[in-house]
């Protein structure tokens, strides 16, 4: 049965994750002879490593979008702004209260223009798009390190997570207990 | 054929001036890590977690009864209010003879990732404000919130009036759909729960990020070509160097906190609406009955006056006061205009509404 794909990102994830999946199976007898004690967790995590980092193809190239988004927003501002600033003091003489000038007509200029683009809907959208995408690799990256720290035996960023939570929930407990306490003796 | 130019001399001397500048500075000036912040003493008088409250020494005899507590905001750190002794908000207020105690929130660590506006407002401040009270043997003391401080102390006076005999909302941020500011137009789109599942707290490298997309040109390029100008002039360079210290010493900012502030306030607006809950109770602005002084700047880049200016009508006080200043967000409450025109005004209320 043939598999159709809408596009080019599917048809490499899907391919990858197959090959991953059958060199797994295929290497876990040989990987579990050669691999003994906790490094063998290792070599079974390897697979669940090498998902994350298929998974985030789509995300690194999405990132990169917003990216050259974000500095031709950049650029195409400058660009416009150094060209009105030409026009401006094209007919300036070369004096040093001329330099002042100048210097202070580009300063404007350029500060009024920015402004201008980060008020914009679309720069606050690629933007927030642009840290979002961020966020997510990050994400995988933290997925991939909680892996390994796993497979060295130690405590995980979820885990960890956990305990401040659950030390969170205490102190707010001991404050509780302490005001109410507070407001006994006062009475 | 050949290329004739001419360049002014004086351009050439001040491009090698400034060269030379540059070159002698660090012989020159102090390294900016080591300079001295604070202005006028204090005592630490109560501390919890990360936060500590500062009480400052009396300048005067005599001081009015009814103590002022300042809930500083939580980006940046409190210096600013005493950095310059000619500019020192503080210091006016001693000068005055009123009992300051500020609120200094400290460095929030991976672990206080969970403390919202409910441990803020209801713990922290709450605590302080039973502190100063149990100190100064008083019921009531008057609070003074900065910019996102601003929002604690009002959404404080709100859950509490019993405690607070005036308000002073400087900047504060309350209308977030009415905030024009460039921080609001990406405060509005951005995904804070992806952000805050992340990385925990939100880290100052974000909030530097921010401040950079406002004057980028002017606050980026132009003063530092000031400062390699102004070497020779001791008190511009120590001025120069504390304002940047303490413009780098930004501390994370809780996650839970900030999530509930831009989802909260930017995004769903819930304070102005009447809609915020927080420990479940609900935050009415109706309940704010005690005097209130709002203070807005015309200029503030950071929380536009259209976003702080609606704390004044949905009040329940009718003693109230609503100034606008010509100055913009640092320069209402750190500058030789603060000084003229927004203290004496305020000492002046405040004096006549304490015992």
């Amino acid at each position: 049965m043939e598999r159709s794909f809408d596009n080019m990102f599917d048809y490499y994830k899907h391919t990858s994750m197959f090959w991953n999946d059958m060199i797994s199976m295929m290497s876990s007898k040989p990987t579990s002879l050669t691999a003994v004690g906790p490094l063998r967790n290792f070599t079974e995590n390897i697979k669940k490593i090498s998902q994350e980092l298929i998974e985030s193809n789509q995300e690194i190239v999405d990132f990169n979008s917003y990216l050259i988004e974000y500095y031709k927003q950049l650029g195409e501002t400058w660009a416009s702004s150094q060209k009105k600033v030409m026009a401006k003091v094209s007919e300036m003489p070369q004096d040093p209260e001329s330099m002042e000038a100048y210097k202070r007509i580009w300063i404007d200029m350029f500060e009024n223009d920015f402004t201008q683009l980060f008020d914009t809907e679309s720069f606050s959208k690629n933007y927030n798009k642009l840290v979002s995408t961020e966020m997510q690799l990050l994400k995988r990256w933290n997925t991939i390190m909680d892996i390994m720290l796993k497979s060295a035996n130690m405590p995980t960023k979820e885990e960890i997570d956990e305990i401040y939570q659950e030390l969170f929930n205490l102190k707010k407990q001991v404050k509780k207990l302490d005001s109410s306490k507070k407001r006994s003796n006062r009475k | 054929m050949t290329l004739e130019t001419s360049v002014n001399e004086s351009i050439i001397g001040d491009f090698l001036n400034f060269n030379k500048n540059i070159a002698e500075m660090p012989s020159k000036i102090s390294v900016p890590h080591e300079v001295k912040m604070d202005t006028c003493d204090y005592d630490v008088v109560y501390e919890e977690d990360r936060i500590r409250m500062l009480h400052y020494k009396p300048l005067t005899k005599k001081q009015i009864v009814t103590p002022l507590v300042i809930s500083y905001a939580i980006v940046n750190r409190y210096h600013i209010f005493d950095i310059d002794p000619k500019k020192s908000w503080i210091r006016n207020m001693l000068e005055s003879g009123i009992d300051v105690y500020m609120i200094d929130w400290g460095t929030p660590t991976k672990m206080d990732k969970f403390l919202g506006f409910d441990e803020y407002v209801n713990g922290y401040l709450d605590n302080c404000i039973e502190d100063v009270c149990d100190r100064s043997s008083v019921n009531k003391v008057s609070l003074q919130g900065y910019c996102t401080g601003g929002t604690l102390a009002t959404v404080y006076s709100a859950l509490h009036p019993e405690k607070v005999k005036n308000l002073i909302a400087t900047a504060p941020i309350i209308d977030g759909w009415k905030d024009t500011t460039v921080v609001s137009n990406i405060a509005k789109n951005f995904d804070v729960d992806k952000m805050v599942d992340v990385v925990g707290n939100m880290p100052p490298e974000f909030i530097y990020y921010c401040f950079s997309i406002l004057k980028p040109f002017e606050q980026g390029i132009e003063k530092y070509l000031k400062f390699f100008q102004n070497l020779e002039n001791e008190k511009y360079v120590n001025s120069f160097l504390k304002i940047e210290k303490w413009l780098a010493e930004t501390p994370p900012i809780p996650g839970e906190l900030f999530k509930q502030w831009i989802k909260g306030i930017y995004q769903e607006n819930l304070l102005s609406q009447d809609k915020m809950f927080v420990g479940n109770q609900h935050v009415s602005l109706k309940n704010i009955t005690m005097p209130v002084f709002t203070q807005v700047a015309v200029g503030d880049h950071l929380v536009s006056p259209e976003c702080s200016m609606p704390l004044h009508y949905a009040v329940g006080s009718e003693d109230k006061n609503l100034e606008i200043y010509p100055t913009g967000h640092v320069g209402m409450i750190a500058s030789s205009y603060s000084q003229k025109n927004v203290l004496p005004t305020l000492t002046k209320w405040i004096k006549t509404r304490s015992d």
